[in-house]
């Protein structure tokens, strides 16, 4: 089962303006291919080429080696089934009769549906979980229903390649995992070779194993996730800086697109303050900060930490600790200088444990300075103490002159109350 | 979950249902058109004079009916009923294939301008007054066939981009096209003088002097064309869900529409050329056909072509009996009696839900 699918130099020409331009890649039997690239980088086309929608000015598509333009509208039909992006559904079909179109390239012209044709319906359909939908008619399905029942349908042409070209672009979160997930069953179980074009990069790595990134109508990058999901490789198709990360959960490469800072609202440049510690608690507060365009310092983080890569990707100073080790006396000295050099310290509401005391007690040095400090959600760190000495020292801060605020949302009131004002009077 | 079993059940019977219906309902218009008229025959003579008329058998019977009463059956109203059947059916399963091929509820045998070009024939040969026969046939009826191909390949050609032929260009050439032509017919009808009389006749379409000659070459006719049709209804459901769908399906569309395309039209100059312009058989049946059966083709075509002979025959039986002894053009009557019936249709189903308008 399964077929290799062998792109060389394909060129396709639209009014004079090359959307392919000698793209060439392999696809292995059984492979389960995603493709990405911007809007108009060439993928729908190169999938319309494939399914033979459109014809291509150049190079060649063989299929197993021998050129797909050969083969009959039928024949091509029992290799290949494709999924679009949407189906006109307008009229009154039976989910049942549009399954059971997908038999179309099976039957001879004169042949009726036999036994075996609506077996094969019937296992499409519950495969793709829309047997109770059988006697329903298309057009009154929702976009996910219909996009499963269109599923149902290319698995009734019992495909060895199947394309999907944005199959999830108009489905929520719930079904697009649904329909990948299916495609990857597919070709789990019954060794279909699987190429969809993906808009949501961090959807597709979740589902896909290989991947081609396409860019001006050329091949970028080709391989797995971690070869071709690269910041480098992202910003050079996508025209955006980004910055890949591990997911949190589980470790799945994913892809962050930077974000500019809001105009209008950035009259808070050179201001700078240093941000306390680390972690996802510490992320909302450097987040806010950042789009008021404070100029942050972190730390003591430790090299994996968010809030580490939070620095790092917006180019702010970060003491960096290596894990599971205290403080070295030069790590101290340069993080009193970050936090001498700022006009303020935040500490977000972070985890306290052992290791973090002396980090609380050189925030006292610095207050003592002059320094002005604020705790965000000071009640909140009992449940976060895991030393249950922080709770006691955190409070005689607040004795000494630090501010304890409720939320991270109150830090640009007090930070910046000029500009708050501005703000009001400008709304 | 009762409810669903049942209405499956009920669903696996309702088109045989419908079709045998439909059936009783076209040997009904055939029985009763035979009856109605300026003179009335009662259905006991009717089948003495039909069993009669076969070679294979001499109906005793025969003796006791007034032998006028069988010339008028057997030389003007059976053909009369025929060709009403024939060009009733051609026209709704053309109609049915010009919608299906554009999914364009609002498409008729006519959308893509074959009957202006008739027109423009017949009312050439009208006013030229030609002398020209072919096989019986006079120079109206052979201008408006040639006259609605002619137009149907320049429509075909004018739409083509390279090998492909776009069903939105083809539907837009056709209105032009269409357009243009109606202008010259316009044009031609204005010069038209003492003939005018007969042009406005013709437009308005009737079965008036139907004759044994254009039931032999008519009947095949429809029935060549309806056969080339209804080979490809499994490929014109595909077509439904988009050209780009049916051509993953492993549907050859480009072949599929060309072959669609002249058969319809084929059927369509056929009807006009032998009963001028017969307006709403063929935008209404259809549609009615779907609203109770639904899209599928190999259903659809059939079942049109069935209504659509009974509805012209129906038509055609009132427009003999009206103001009988005179005649009403029929084209009158179909689009009087269609178009109330249609939006009624239409108001009691909200909208035509199997076409288009966001489900």
């Amino acid at each position: 089962m399964g077929l290799n699918i062998d792109i060389q130099g394909l060129k396709f020409t639209y009014d004079a303006h090359p959307v392919l331009d000698g793209t060439e890649f392999v696809v292995q039997r059984g492979d389960l291919v995603a493709m990405l690239g911007a809007n108009g980088a060439g993928k729908s086309t190169l999938l319309r080429c494939i399914s033979r929608i459109l014809k291509p000015t150049g190079g060649h598509i063989l299929l197993d080696g021998s050129e797909l333009q050969q083969l009959n509208s039928k024949e091509a039909a029992r290799l290949m089934a494709v999924v679009p992006q949407e189906t006109a559904a307008d009229f009154d079909f039976t989910v049942e009769e549009i399954v059971m179109m997908g038999r179309f390239p099976y039957l001879k012209r004169f042949q009726k549906e036999e036994q075996q044709d609506r077996d094969i319906v019937k296992r499409s359909m519950e495969m793709t979980g829309v047997s109770h939908l059988a006697a329903r008619s298309i057009a009154a399905l929702s976009g996910g229903e219909k996009q499963r029942v269109i599923m149902a349908r290319a698995v009734c042409q019992q495909p060895e390649v199947l394309i999907l070209d944005e199959p999830t672009a108009n489905l929520d979160i719930g079904y697009q995992s649904m329909l990948l997930e299916l495609a990857a069953r597919l070709n789990r179980d019954y060794g279909v070779t699987v190429i969809a074009a993906i808009h949501d990069i961090n959807l597709a790595v979740h589902h896909f194993n290989r991947f081609i990134l396409l860019s001006g109508g050329r091949v970028l990058a080709t391989g797995r996730a971690e070869e071709v999901i690269t910041a480098e490789n992202i910003q050079m198709s996508y025209g955006v800086p980004a910055s890949t990360y591990r997911h949190p959960l589980h470790g799945v490469l994913q892809v962050s697109v930077a974000r500019g800072h809001p105009r209008g609202d950035c009259n808070n440049d050179g201001r700078t303050i240093h941000v306390i510690g680390g972690g996802e608690e510490a992320l909302p507060t450097l987040e806010l900060l950042n789009q008021k365009c404070c100029r942050l310092s972190v730390g003591p983080v430790s090299a994996q930490d968010s809030s580490c890569r939070f620095a790092h990707f917006n180019g702010f100073p970060v003491i960096i600790v290596p894990p599971f080790t205290t403080m070295s006396s030069e790590n101290r000295e340069e993080h009193l200088k970050l936090m001498r050099s700022a006009e303020a310290v935040v500490i977000p509401p972070i985890p306290f444990g052992e290791g973090n005391l002396p980090v609380v007690a050189e925030v006292g040095t610095v207050l003592k300075e002059g320094k002005a400090v604020y705790i965000i959600d000071l009640e909140g760190v009992k449940s976060r103490d895991y030393s249950g000495k922080a709770f006691p020292l955190l409070q005689n801060l607040v004795g000494e002159g630090a501010v304890a605020l409720k939320n991270f949302g109150e830090l640009p009131k007090v930070l910046f109350p000029d500009g708050g004002e501005e703000d009001e009077r400008k709304g | 979950m009762g409810t669903e079993a049942k209405k499956t059940g009920f669903a696996g019977i309702k088109k045989p249902l419908f079709m045998v219906a439909l059936i009783a309902l076209l040997f009904f218009s055939l029985i009763t058109a035979m009856i109605w008229g300026a003179v009335a025959i009662d259905w006991r003579s009717i089948f003495t004079i039909l069993f009669d008329a076969l070679p294979v058998y001499d109906s005793p019977a025969i003796a006791d009916i007034n032998p006028v009463y069988g010339d008028i059956l057997l030389q003007i109203r059976l053909p009369r009923v025929l060709l009403a059947a024939a060009v009733g059916s051609s026209l709704a399963v053309a109609g049915a294939v010009f919608q299906g091929l554009f999914r364009n509820p609002m498409a008729d045998p006519y959308v893509i301008g074959i009957s202006s070009g008739a027109a423009l024939g017949a009312v050439f040969a009208m006013l030229g007054g030609f002398s020209l026969t072919l096989g019986g046939f006079g120079a109206v009826p052979l201008f408006a066939f040639a006259g609605g191909l002619t137009t149907m390949i320049i429509v075909y050609s004018m739409a083509r981009v390279g090998r492909a032929v776009p069903v939105m260009t083809l539907l837009l050439a056709g209105i032009a096209v269409s357009a243009f032509l109606s202008a010259l017919v316009s044009l031609l009808t204005y010069f038209a003088g003492e003939r005018l009389h007969m042009v406005v006749f013709w437009m308005m379409g009737g079965l008036g002097g139907a004759t044994w000659r254009q039931v032999t070459v008519m009947v095949p006719y429809a029935l060549a064309g309806y056969l080339c049709v209804s080979f490809f209804s499994r490929e014109l459901n595909a077509m439904l869900l988009g050209e780009e769908t049916a051509s993953h399906l492993g549907v050859n569309t480009e072949k599929v529409k060309k072959i669609l395309l002249v058969g319809a039209s084929l059927l369509v100059a056929a009807a006009v050329s032998t009963s001028g312009i017969i307006g709403f058989v063929g935008l209404v049946v259809p549609h009615f056909v779907r609203l109770v059966a639904g899209p599928d083709h190999r259903f659809l075509i059939p079942a049109s072509a069935l209504l659509g002979a009974s509805m012209l025959i129906a038509t055609d039986t009132l427009a003999r009996i009206v103001i009988a002894p005179s005649e009403l053009p029929v084209g009158i009557i179909t689009a009087l009696i269609g178009a109330p019936l249609f939006i009624y249709l239409l108001k009691k189903r909200r909208k035509l839900r199997y076409f288009g308008g966001g489900g």
